[in-house]
Order: C-alpha cells, then sequence, then structure tokens
C-alpha cells in the first residue's frame, strides 16, 4: 500500500504529482469507502479483542498522570532559580533577564553580601508564571547559568496570587537542573565553534 | 388495546432508545477510540468505579443540566426554546411504526410487535422526518447570529434535497415487497429466495436442479440482496439527513463554529446532540427493517423455528422464545447498523458543502430514478417471482 520512501539526492528533483486522476473504482466511491472500513475495523477488532483478552493490542496510549514521558532535554518548561548548595541562588542580580523578558515578568531587587565571593544577590527575585510564555530568553540573556528552562510545565493554579512565583519557590539545587546545564553547555559550545558546528 | 400500546411504547422508550440513545455518547467516544489506537474515555468515576468509562454520558447530563442555558441577546425567545424540541421529539416518535419483532399469535389473540401497525408506515417516517427539519431551521433563525443562519440555510437545503433522494431511493423497495407497512415488509423478509431461481422464469421449461435451493445457493429474502444499490443510496441519503459527519456540512465546525446550534448551550445543546444520537438509533432500525430483513432470523422462518421447537416445550413457551430470539436478532442487526454508521462518521472526510449538493442531484437522483425503472422492469419481467 505505501510507495517505497523516496531517497533525496542532492541536487535530484522529486516530481510531485498534483492532480492524480481517480480511477473508475474510486470515482464509485463506495468500493473506496469499504476499503477504509477495511482498514479501520482491522484495528477496530484487533484492538476489542485486545482489550478483552490483553494481548496483541495496538494502542500506544500514555495515561497521563500516572504514566509520563521523559521530556526531552531541549524542552523549555518553566524558569527556575539555580540554587547552590548552600541554598542560596547562584544569581547575581545582575538584571539581564529581568531586560531581556519580552512580558516582563521578572522583577528583581537586587543586594549586596557583606560575606560570600559574590558581592552581589537578589533580594527579591519573583516571576509572574501567568505572563511568562516559556520563551527562554532570559535563560539565554543569564551570563551565570543561573536562571535556566526546567522541564516543569504543571503550574495551573485556581487564583492570579498563586501564579505569581517568589525567590523561594524558584529555587531549584543545581544537581536536579544537570540535565538542562549540560545541554546549555553542549549548545553554547556548538554555537562558539561555527567551524565545526556547521557542518 | 390501549394497554397493549402503551406497554409496546414503554418498552421502545425503555429498552430500544433508552439502552441504546444514552449509551451513543460513549460509544462514538469508545469507538473512535479503539478504532484509532487510543483508548478512550474512561475517567468519569462514581467512588472509583469506571466501567469502561460508562459513567460518561451521565457526567455529560450532569454538566449540561448544570449549565447555564443562555438565550442570546435579540433572539425570538419562544422560536428558540422550542427549537430544540421539535428537533428532538421526532426521532423519539419515528420509532414507532418500527418492528421489533413479529406477528405472534397466544391462544386466541394475536399480537403484532410494533406500535403503530399502520398502512402509511413508512411514509410516517419520511413525514416525521421533514418536521425534524423544522427544528433545525428554527433553531439557526431564531439565534440572531450569522453562524446560525448559515448553518440553517445549509442545514435546509441539504436535509430537503436528501428528503427527496430517499424518497426516491427506497420506492424499489415498495414496489418489491408491495407494501409501506414496515411489519408487512419484516414478514415479506422472513424467508429465502434461490439466487439462481430467475432463470426458471426467464427460460421456459428449465427446472433447476434440487441442490440448487440447498443452504448456500438460498439467500435470505432480505432487502439487501433484492435491492443492493437501494440500500447503498438509501443508507447515504439517510446519513446526510442526519447531519452527522460527513455530511456535517450544517454543522460545519471548521467552517461555522456549530451551525444552526452555535447559539445554544446546556441541555438545549444537549438536546440537538441527544436528537442525533437518537436518530442514529432510529435509522439502525429502519435500515434494518427496510434491508436487513427486521427481526427475522436468517434461514429460519418464524413458522419452522416454531415448529421445531414446539414438541419439546409446548407452544406458548415455544412461541415467547421466538419472541425473544427475534428481539435480540432485531437487536444484534441494530446494533451492527449503528457500528457501521460510527465506523463511516470517523473513517470518511468531510464533503464539501457543494459536493454534498453534487452527490444529491447528480448521483443519488438519477440513480434511484434508474434503480426504480430496472426494479420495475425487472418486476414485469419475472411475474412476482422477484
Amino acid at each position: 500500500m505505501f510507495h517505497a520512501i523516496v531517497r533525496v539526492v542532492p541536487g535530484s528533483v522529486i516530481k510531485v504529482r498534483r492532480e492524480e486522476k481517480l480511477g473508475f473504482l474510486e470515482r464509485l466511491y463506495v468500493p473506496a469507502i469499504a476499503k477504509g472500513l477495511r482498514v479501520t475495523s482491522r484495528h477496530f477488532f484487533r484492538n476489542l479483542r485486545g482489550f478483552v483478552t490483553g494481548k496483541r493490542r495496538t494502542d500506544f496510549v500514555v495515561q497521563y498522570p500516572e504514566e509520563r514521558v521523559d521530556y526531552a532535554d531541549a524542552f523549555r518548561g518553566m524558569p527556575v532559580l539555580v540554587a547552590l548548595e548552600s541554598g542560596e541562588p547562584r544569581c547575581v542580580a545582575c538584571g539581564l533577564c529581568e531586560f531581556a523578558c519580552p512580558t516582563d515578568c521578572i522583577t528583581i531587587v537586587p543586594g549586596e553580601t557583606e560575606t560570600a565571593r559574590i558581592e552581589r544577590h537578589p533580594e527579591v527575585f519573583d516571576i509572574d508564571m501567568s505572563r511568562c510564555m516559556f520563551c527562554g530568553l532570559c535563560e539565554e540573556a543569564c551570563p551565570e547559568e543561573a536562571i535556566v528552562m526546567s522541564r516543569e510545565v504543571e503550574i495551573a493554579a485556581y487564583r492570579r496570587d498563586d501564579m505569581y512565583f517568589r525567590k523561594q519557590d524558584l529555587l531549584v539545587p543545581e544537581a536536579l537542573l544537570k540535565r538542562r546545564l549540560d545541554f546549555l553547555r553542549g549548545e553554547y559550545r556548538r554555537a562558539s565553534e561555527p567551524a565545526e558546528a556547521g557542518e | 388495546m390501549p394497554v397493549e400500546v402503551i406497554v409496546k411504547t414503554l418498552f421502545i422508550l425503555i429498552v430500544v432508545i433508552g439502552a441504546l440513545a444514552p449509551v451513543m455518547t460513549w460509544t462514538e467516544r469508545k469507538q473512535s477510540a479503539v478504532m484509532q489506537d487510543r483508548i478512550g474515555a474512561n475517567r468519569a468515576d462514581l467512588g472509583g468505579i469506571t466501567v469502561l468509562g460508562l459513567l460518561h454520558p451521565l457526567a455529560d447530563v450532569v454538566k449540561l443540566l448544570t449549565k447555564e442555558d443562555v438565550v442570546p441577546l435579540g433572539a425570538n425567545r419562544i422560536m428558540h426554546l422550542l427549537a430544540p424540541l421539535i428537533a428532538a421529539v421526532p426521532a423519539v416518535i419515528a420509532y414507532g411504526v418500527i418492528p421489533f419483532a413479529g406477528v405472534y399469535t397466544f391462544g386466541q389473540d394475536t399480537i403484532s410487535m410494533v406500535v403503530s401497525n399502520a398502512d402509511w408506515g413508512l411514509l410516517y417516517i419520511f413525514a416525521i422526518g421533514s418536521i425534524a427539519t423544522y427544528g433545525t431551521v428554527m433553531a439557526g433563525w431564531s439565534s440572531n447570529s450569522n453562524w446560525s443562519l448559515l448553518g440553517a440555510m445549509r442545514a435546509s437545503a441539504q436535509m430537503i434535497s436528501y428528503e427527496v433522494t430517499m424518497g426516491l431511493s427506497v420506492v424499489g423497495i415498495f414496489m418489491v415487497f408491495g407494501t409501506l407497512q414496515l411489519q408487512t415488509m419484516a414478514i415479506e423478509q422472513d424467508a429465502t429466495f434461490r439466487i439462481l431461481g430467475f432463470l426458471e422464469y426467464l427460460i421456459p421449461g428449465l427446472q433447476l436442479p434440487a441442490f440448487l435451493s440447498a443452504f448456500p445457493f438460498v439467500l435470505p429474502k432480505w432487502g439487501i440482496f433484492l435491492q443492493p444499490l437501494g440500500f447503498l443510496m438509501f443508507l447515504a441519503t439517510i446519513m446526510a439527513e442526519n447531519k452527522r459527519p460527513p455530511f456535517d456540512v450544517p454543522e460545519g465546525e471548521s467552517e461555522i463554529i456549530a451551525g444552526y446550534f452555535t447559539e445554544y448551550s446546556g441541555m438545549r445543546f444537549g438536546l440537538f446532540f441527544m436528537a442525533e444520537f437518537i436518530e442514529v438509533v432510529v435509522i439502525a432500525g429502519l435500515v434494518t427493517t427496510l434491508f436487513l430483513g427486521g427481526w427475522t432470523i436468517p434461514w429460519v422462518s418464524t413458522a419452522d423455528f416454531i415448529g421445531v421447537v414446539t414438541p419439546a416445550l409446548g407452544e406458548g413457551v415455544a412461541t415467547g422464545l421466538c419472541v425473544i430470539v427475534h428481539f435480540l436478532m432485531f437487536m444484534t442487526k441494530v446494533v451492527v447498523m449503528i457500528w457501521l454508521q460510527m465506523s463511516l462518521r470517523w473513517g470518511l472526510p468531510r464533503f464539501r458543502y457543494d459536493h454534498v449538493m453534487d452527490l444529491c442531484w447528480k448521483g443519488i437522483l438519477p440513480l434511484s430514478i434508474a434503480n426504480i425503472f430496472v426494479t420495475g422492469a425487472l418486476l414485469l419481467l419475472l411475474g412476482d417471482a422477484s
């Protein structure tokens, strides 16, 4: 039933037949319907038997809340702050993400740090998730790998206030974000070596 | 007599329509899911019990009943509120002339298992079907919305066109069975015919060998075998009459929101849906009666059945058993027809509006007229043989 997969050779021209002439049987419509019914009924009865006997079912449904699929590393969920082992954010409150954000959903109030190696830290770091569109520009703008896109997307809430995430809600230990950070480093490396990344 | 009618009406309302129509929303979801390699609705639960998702119709009804019932600004209030009823009621009452079992003799009483054994049975169904068009048109016209009006215009054009062809496509069946009464039609189909039997009438003096009267060369005298073209045309037209995909131009979700019931909400919206689902059951019953032999058992006539069972169980029990078997036979065929309609609904791409009209006026109408003439010629040629 399927035609052989056309192997695309660079430089070759593939002609697509736009107006395919229908044969007589196809124009009669009924044989075509019968053909289609055969396919759907085959699936129907195979799965029906599968539901009764429990074997050879061809459905591929993931029962979502109970079963989940793993998102790809490139997946952009809600932005979170990378927490150091001390529990403090890695963020230095430079404000670049705030500036990069197209929806103005990030609010940063910087503060001075006395003791630590880094002299600045965010006093306040809020993200209004009801406005965030998961574009990932904050992540790209960040020079410190301090804000990254997580794989978390289930942030629905009943009230608007519950969509307003404070610093404490956003902090995620670095270990949990390792896959995303590794992916980002790979991407940045590729971008900085265009000669190699090109091919 | 009135008691008998009431009992039969209740039986149809509760067992035939009552059991099938509400489950139809479940059937539609579940069947489409199973044939598309999905699982389908299975989440509605009542204290942890899901019963294969069978509680979804219940959840639907609860949801629809508790929703706000909006009448849009500028709508004709009376017409707007009346339209769903006019759309839904004909679907239910059409079942009155469809027989769900045969005619039986209990002692002195003869009971025909159909609510109304009217002479004009099939005409009644056509008449009632036309009333359903009013519901649709009223809904669209009274809603004060362009989408609704467009939907209603399309609906009226489509339904009226298809009513014409629907009537013409079953004329062949009237001619073959010589009646409009559905019970009589079903009884006519309670027989068999030899596939090659017509040769005896064409070639005088020819006597077909006896083995041609045995099982594989004998077919039940069903409408589908006598009028195969009529069957296809009738199924197509009556499905178009029901406005479900692939003939869903009046609803045209991708073009005009929901067509004639765009402005309906809550249970009034639900009534339009219920009407469609009940019509699916009615269509299944009607096609079964006209073309699939109704309640008859293929190759086993009523007299044979009672004759075989009587020596073992006595005549009363045998007749009773026959009623039950016939009813189950009828329901089986109805379920098969519902399955077919659902498969077509989920399997076929929808028609474009002009294609729907083309199919009706340029395809089915000439074919159905040709079918009438060919049937007439054959009947003339073969005499009463059919």
